[in-house]
């Protein structure tokens, strides 16, 4: 499959970076950071942008700070890899390492980035396929396709035909983990840099994902320090253990203290909508409590119904929908049980 | 469309080429460089079998515009080994049954010789893990785990001279 | 002294230098001066009608230099003879969504692909059929997929074999179920690839990643309507096959049209995408199976009938649906069955030609059968199996030869080697270990285009520098069979394997083999070396005999010398005794063929020509998994499996090709399968068609055991084919014992498992038996 035809900049400051986008024709440009997303996509031809603005050569994008007073601050263009093998990560924000770490597999991770991964395009199964096979198919709401031959071809929601929206899923890993932890993105755009929560980030729209302008960039994530040494896991339902994007996840993030009564807690899924959301009921649920099946198994109900799966990928929206109480009963008890490494270590030194 | 000229590192050599900014890393290699090594098994970066070094990481050379890495040191198979010789990765899988059909085979030795750059020891868990991104079709990944086992330990005898041995090995002897 | 210095000891593949060093070149790799890149136009309907074909713009297209249709390629072409029922570009219909219809070649792979879409292709859509059971259904010749294939039946055959309504009446215990298996495909990680060069003098020499090169050469000569001496095929390495490489696939005869027309060098190469469309792989199968046995466990009588979606062409379908049926024989002793098999068409890529063709959801299901009955008898499902061995020498009732049967020895050797008798019903719940059979042919006793001639030929040379040069036709795919090959010259000429060159699988110079299909190399390729070695094994030892005066009879070859047994200080050097022949003959050659004896051949009713086989190699199984029964999910952490190869002339090839085996099998039994909807595939992709990471792929313990066939070369039988099925009900076995549910359907899922867990749960709530060993039931 050959690539459209584009040229490439590659800026070397965020201020370069920025004034390339304005420059560029609306909705023409496309950032490419690692290129495990969007190259496959333009080979689809998912789109055909005239730019390619390739961000890794800003230095000012890479690297990993942490301070217990300004909490951990992640460059955009660190790579999962680095983010799964950092010792803080993997100490303080235990669900954020367990996240990364299970996306795809050891070198997509090598090459996708934070920020990439935070900006994943949404993914169907009757989207993400060649221009040959979508033309075959006359496109679908997301990406119009006229076929000319067919007579029959209208453009049409495949997964909820008869519907106006777009079910395209939120598909990465990292953004349920970072929703857990209260994160906030950083975005810079031609009115300076500001500071957004990470929810406030998603749509929940598969054809309008991101609260992103086109002149506008992804700098860096920030963990606010509250979060830091919070008990949490992820799970991940996946076919192959490497290698494929998730069918859904689950994160969990707590904090319990010695009475085993939770303190805080935020549970958060991806890939069964068009956004990584947080379910909003389990905090008032969890809070002030202490762990009880009955609980857990609420927490998981609420869950069920913060994800909609529908048929945009190969495994059955019931059986998604399942697994995501099963997954969040057991990242519950985990974390309800487990004390995470942080508080092993806060409390030998106590 | 109009090419651009690249400067790009591969094997130790500099290189130019002049291509669109659209032609991927795999493609340069292959078509530009005559470095046939890497292979394309799939579009959507899932296979592996395209794997390079840059910069001493694995990375899949489908997704990479080659017009990103100017500047980087690339190594893809053929710059494994002086030519005539063999790294100890490849005698692995050379003698171990690492390779049936070979199609896969460089990704997996590019793999195979950054874990053990990073890793001089390690466990059949880490080599599973190492190499989860990289497809076989041929041999069911025991006889690669073998190949892996093998070049750990050839990698530990090779001579000094050949520049082959991670340095946590140097130290042993 | 060992009895051997080369046969049976690990040897490294002959081209392992080439592949991982990355300089061995694969058809993708090859570059000629002048090559033009060519790009195929698929249909985008599952049935059309074609109105109009326009290629005026395309042709218009600078940078364009040929755009061919159906009207450059009439002639209709099929790997049997009996289903010439493609043409490479369609003229009259469409059949299935990437269906051909055009192809250009180009400069440039964005040119080929701007041409494409210059294509004007007028449609009239018809109503399409994607189940076979519907399309058996339709009445309408004009809906017909081939107007020639009424109810767009392929080929059905009916067969009986001994007195089953007897046997079914002599059964004490009797169970009848119906089985599903998903479609899978062979995702070899080499796409196809096919470079045509057209040549000054008219001539036209294809490089392709095939299997069968004289095939291909043929079908070529047909199609191009040129001689086969005028078209030579090679084959350059190849980057797996597995059976998707085993017929003619569009792009190579659409390359060497392109190639034809443009005067051109013309290289092809299919997107992954591609590679699914041209398929090949093994068919959706719907399995209805009955079996009868005594309370003993002897097995009294069976009952079969085989439904396969075979896409739109015919392609090996009648082959496949013959060796569903033909195969139930030849592993164990069935004294009656009854067999139905049809081979239909719906509008979807054509199957074909898959490792262990034809043989594996049949028994899939026949394994998960003999577990259900061995549980209903009460009995280990080993002690099951051991009571139906055959015992060979053999005929079975339809007439297959077994002539070495090493499943006793694999059944034990499985057993004892995993703990059965300490696992099987004793793990904690959650945990199960499983078994099954399986077997395979060594090698089609009858070829696909019937004649009495040699099945494949080898020519060896040997040079003035006592050089050796072994011609063969034979197709390295990856199996190792040029390894096999020059081992075995080695071994009889008693030199070193170094001494020998292996020219290969290219038409112009090698001699005729079929192919690299049904696991025939090692045992007739293999053959065909031993007897060319021997020959000219015979002219050395007649030239030495004389320089040595002793006689021919008397002497030996080995470690590079040829030495009389009785006294070995009286020898010659290899290179003396080539000198030595040299002198006397001024050359020194030899020829070596190979054709399966005629008891092999099989029997005479219709359909009988697939199935028999010199030899069958034999496999048992064990797998050992845990199923979490909240998701569904399955994890299968070790199989051992015992495989006899008659004997194992490379252990190291041996066992890749055995473990290669196992992994196939474990990726068709949990998560490979090919999902349609509307006759549209869905995951065309490495990324949505799940082949197993190192990450799922379980722990595999292989053992080789050597039955010693009278008839393989040096004892040898097949080795990369028949472990593969069983390692599908194995699982499916285990499965049962971890959580006591049965999936009797392909892929086994984590949503079949959970779905079947909570219906059991459903059944059980009500009265509380508390049975929760007792299986699912099936229905027939």
């Amino acid at each position: 499959m050959t690539l459209p035809a584009f040229s490439l900049v590659r800026p070397q400051t965020v201020a370069e970076a920025l004034r390339v986008l304005q420059e560029a024709a609306p909705g023409q440009a496309k950032i490419v950071a690692g290129g495990t997303d969007l190259i496959p996509n333009l080979q689809m031809k998912l789109y055909a942008p005239q730019l390619v603005v390739d961000i890794k050569g800003i230095v000012a994008l890479r690297g990993i700070e942490w301070s217990p007073r300004q909490g951990l601050q992640i460059g955009a263009l660190t790579t999962l890899a680095e983010l799964e093998h950092a010792p803080v990560v993997r100490e303080q924000f235990p669900v954020l390492a367990e996240a990364v770490a299970a996306v795809a597999g050891p070198l997509q991770r090598n090459m996708g980035t934070i920020g990439g991964n935070l900006c994943l395009e949404t993914r169907c199964l009757w989207y993400n396929q060649s221009e040959f096979w979508r033309r075959a198919l006359g496109g679908c709401l997301k990406l119009p396709m006229p076929n000319p031959h067919a007579a029959l071809s209208r453009t049409i929601c495949h997964v909820a035909p008869g519907g106006k929206f777009c079910w395209a899923v939120w598909s990465g890993d990292s953004a349920p983990a970072l929703l857990t932890l209260d994160a906030e993105v950083e975005i810079a755009g031609p009115r300076g840099r500001v500071r957004r929560p990470l929810r406030d980030f998603y749509k929940n729209d598969g054809m309008d994902r991101i609260a992103l302008g086109p002149d506008e960039l992804l700098t860096a994530v920030h963990v606010p320090a509250h979060a830091a040494g919070r008990r949490g896991t992820y799970r991940k339902l996946r076919i192959r253990n490497s290698i494929d994007y998730p069918l859904a996840g689950v994160a969990v993030t707590m904090e319990v203290d010695r009475e085993g009564i939770c303190r805080a807690a935020r549970v958060a899924i991806a890939a069964v909508n068009p956004a990584p959301l947080l379910v909003p009921q389990a905090e008032t649920l969890l809070v002030g409590k202490k762990a009880s099946p009955e609980l857990i198994e609420e927490v998981a109900r609420a869950t069920t119904r913060t994800g909609k799966p529908l048929t945009t990928s190969v495994s059955t929206p019931e059986y998604r929908r399942e697994m995501l109480r099963v997954f969040t009963r057991r990242a519950l008890q985990t974390c309800w049980h487990n004390p995470g490494r942080a508080e092993h270590e806060h409390n030998s030194g106590d | 469309m109009e090419k651009i000229l690249l400067q790009l590192r591969v094997n130790g050599e500099t290189r130019q080429v002049a291509v669109p900014p659209n032609k991927l890393l795999l493609d340069v290699l292959r078509e530009d460089l005559g470095l046939t090594g890497s292979k394309r098994g799939c579009d959507d970066s899932s296979c592996g079998c395209c794997a390079v070094l840059i910069d001493g990481t694995p990375m899949l050379s489908c997704v990479a515009l080659a017009a990103s890495y100017v500047g980087a040191e690339i190594l893809t198979v053929e710059g494994l080994a002086p030519p005539g010789e063999l790294h100890p990765v490849q005698e692995g899988f050379a003698v171990s049954g690492g390779a049936q059909c070979g199609y896969c085979t460089p990704g997996f030795l590019i793999t195979t010789k950054a874990l053990l750059d990073r890793n001089p020891h390690p466990t059949l868990e880490e080599i599973r893990e190492a190499l989860s991104s990289n497809l076989c079709r041929c041999t069911g990944y025991m006889q690669i785990y073998e190949s892996v086992r093998l070049a750990l330990e050839r990698w530990a005898q090779a001579p000094r001279a050949a520049g082959a041995r991670p340095s946590a090995a140097e130290g042993r002897d | 002294m060992a009895e051997f210095s080369v046969i049976g000891k690990p040897m490294p593949m002959t081209d392992a230098r080439a592949k991982v060093t990355g300089l061995g070149k694969y058809t993708d790799d090859l570059v000629v001066p002048g090559m033009l890149v060519g790009k195929m136009l698929h249909s985008p309907y599952p049935h059309a009608r074609i109105q109009r074909i326009d290629t005026t713009r395309a042709e218009a297209l600078p940078g364009v230099k040929a755009v061919a249709t159906g009207r450059d390629a009439p002639n209709p072409y099929g790997i049997l003879p009996i289903g010439h029922d493609e043409r490479v570009f369609q003229t009259d219909k469409v059949r299935y969504i990437g269906d051909n219809v055009a192809a250009v070649a180009a400069t440039s792979a964005e040119l080929a692909e701007q041409a494409l879409a210059l294509i004007e292709v007028e449609y009239e859509p018809l109503p399409a059929v994607f189940d076979p059971l519907a399309a058996m259904q339709v009445e309408n010749p004009e809906h017909w997929i081939h107007s020639n294939k009424p109810r767009n039946i392929e080929k059905e055959y009916h067969h009986v074999f001994g007195d089953v309504a007897r046997g079914f009446a002599e059964a004490e215990i009797v169970h009848a179920e119906r089985f599903y298996a998903g479609e899978v495909t062979h995702a070899a990680m080499e796409p196809h690839a096919t470079l045509a060069v057209w040549e000054p003098e008219e001539r036209l020499t294809v490089y392709s990643s095939t299997q069968v090169p004289y095939y291909l050469q043929r079908t070529l000569s047909n199609v191009c309507e040129m001689p086969m001496s005028r078209i030579r095929v090679v084959k350059p390495l190849v980057g797996g096959g597995f059976g998707g490489k085993s017929e003619v696939i569009p792009l190579e005869v659409a390359a060497a049209v392109l190639a034809k027309k443009a005067r051109r060098p013309v290289k092809i190469t299919y997107t992954r995408e591609e590679v699914f469309y041209a398929h090949r792989g093994r068919p959706i199968s719907y399995i209805d199976l009955k079996v009868g046995i005594t309370r003993e466990g002897r097995i009294t009588a069976v009952e079969a009938r085989m439904v396969q979606d075979g896409g739109a062409y015919c392609g090996y379908g009648p082959v496949t649906v013959l060796y569903s049926g033909n195969l139930l024989h030849a592993i164990y002793d069935i004294p009656a069955a009854r067999y139905d098999g049809y081979r239909v068409l719906t509008n979807k890529p054509a199957c074909g030609a898959m490792r262990g063709h034809g043989t594996v959801n049949m028994r899939f299901a026949f394994e998960c059968m003999l577990d259900v009955l061995a549980e209903m008898a009460g009995l280990d499902p080993a002690e099951l199996r051991r009571r139906n061995l055959l015992r060979a020498p053999c005929v079975t009732a339809n007439q297959l030869r077994v002539t070495s049967y090493g499943l006793p020895e694999c059944i034990e050797r499985v057993v004892e080697r995993s703990g059965w008798a300490a696992k099987r019903g004793k793990l904690p719940f959650g945990r199960g270990i499983g078994m099954a059979c399986s077997h395979y042919v060594s090698g089609a006793a009858n070829p696909i285009i019937r004649s009495n001639l040699p099945h494949t030929t080898v020519y060896i040379k040997v040079d003035r520098d006592a050089g050796i040069t072994v011609y063969t036709g034979a197709s390295e795919i990856g199996q190792g069979s040029d390894t096999i090959q020059v081992q075995i010259v080695a071994e009889v000429l008693g030199v070193r394997p170094e001494r020998i060159r292996l020219v290969a699988a290219d038409t112009e110079l090698t001699p005729v083999d079929l192919g690299s299909y049904s696991s025939r190399v090692t045992f007739m390729a293999g053959n065909a070396c031993l007897e060319a070695a021997r020959n000219l094994r015979t002219q050395l030892f007649e030239a030495a005999a004389k320089k040595l005066g002793c006689a021919p009879e008397a002497l030996q070859a080995r470690e590079e010398r040829i030495f009389s047994r009785h006294d070995p200080q009286r020898a010659l050097s290899f290179e003396e005794a080539v000198a030595t022949a040299l002198e006397a003959q001024g050359t020194l050659v030899a020829k070596g063929t190979y054709a399966p004896p005629e008891e092999a051949r099989g029997g005479t009713f219709k359909g009988a020509g697939v199935g028999p086989s010199p030899a069958y190699s034999y496999s048992a199984q064990t797998a050992e998994v845990s199923v979490d029964p909240e998701t569904g999910q399955l994890t299968v952490h070790r199989i051992v499996v015992a495989h006899d190869c008659g004997r194992a002339l490379n252990p190291l090839t041996v066992e890749g090709q055995v473990e290669g085996s196992v992994y196939m099998g474990f990726g068709q039994a949990v998560q490979e399968e090919m999902l349609w909807r509307n006759g549209r595939l869905m995951n065309p992709s490495l990324l949505e068609y799940r082949i197993p990471t190192t990450l799922e792929t379980p722990l595999i313990e292989s053992i080789l055991v050597e039955s010693q066939d009278p008839e393989g070369p040096f004892g040898a039988k097949e080795a990369g084919e028949g472990s593969l099925a069983a390692t599908l009900p194995a699982i499916a076995s285990a499965v049962y014992d971890a959580v006591g549910v049965r999936i009797h359907s392909l892929p086994i899922t984590p949503e079949k498992i959970l779905a079947a867990l909570q219906e059991k749960q459903r059944r059980a709530a009500p009265s509380q038996t508390g049975n929760s060993g007792g299986h699912s039931g099936g229905r027939p």
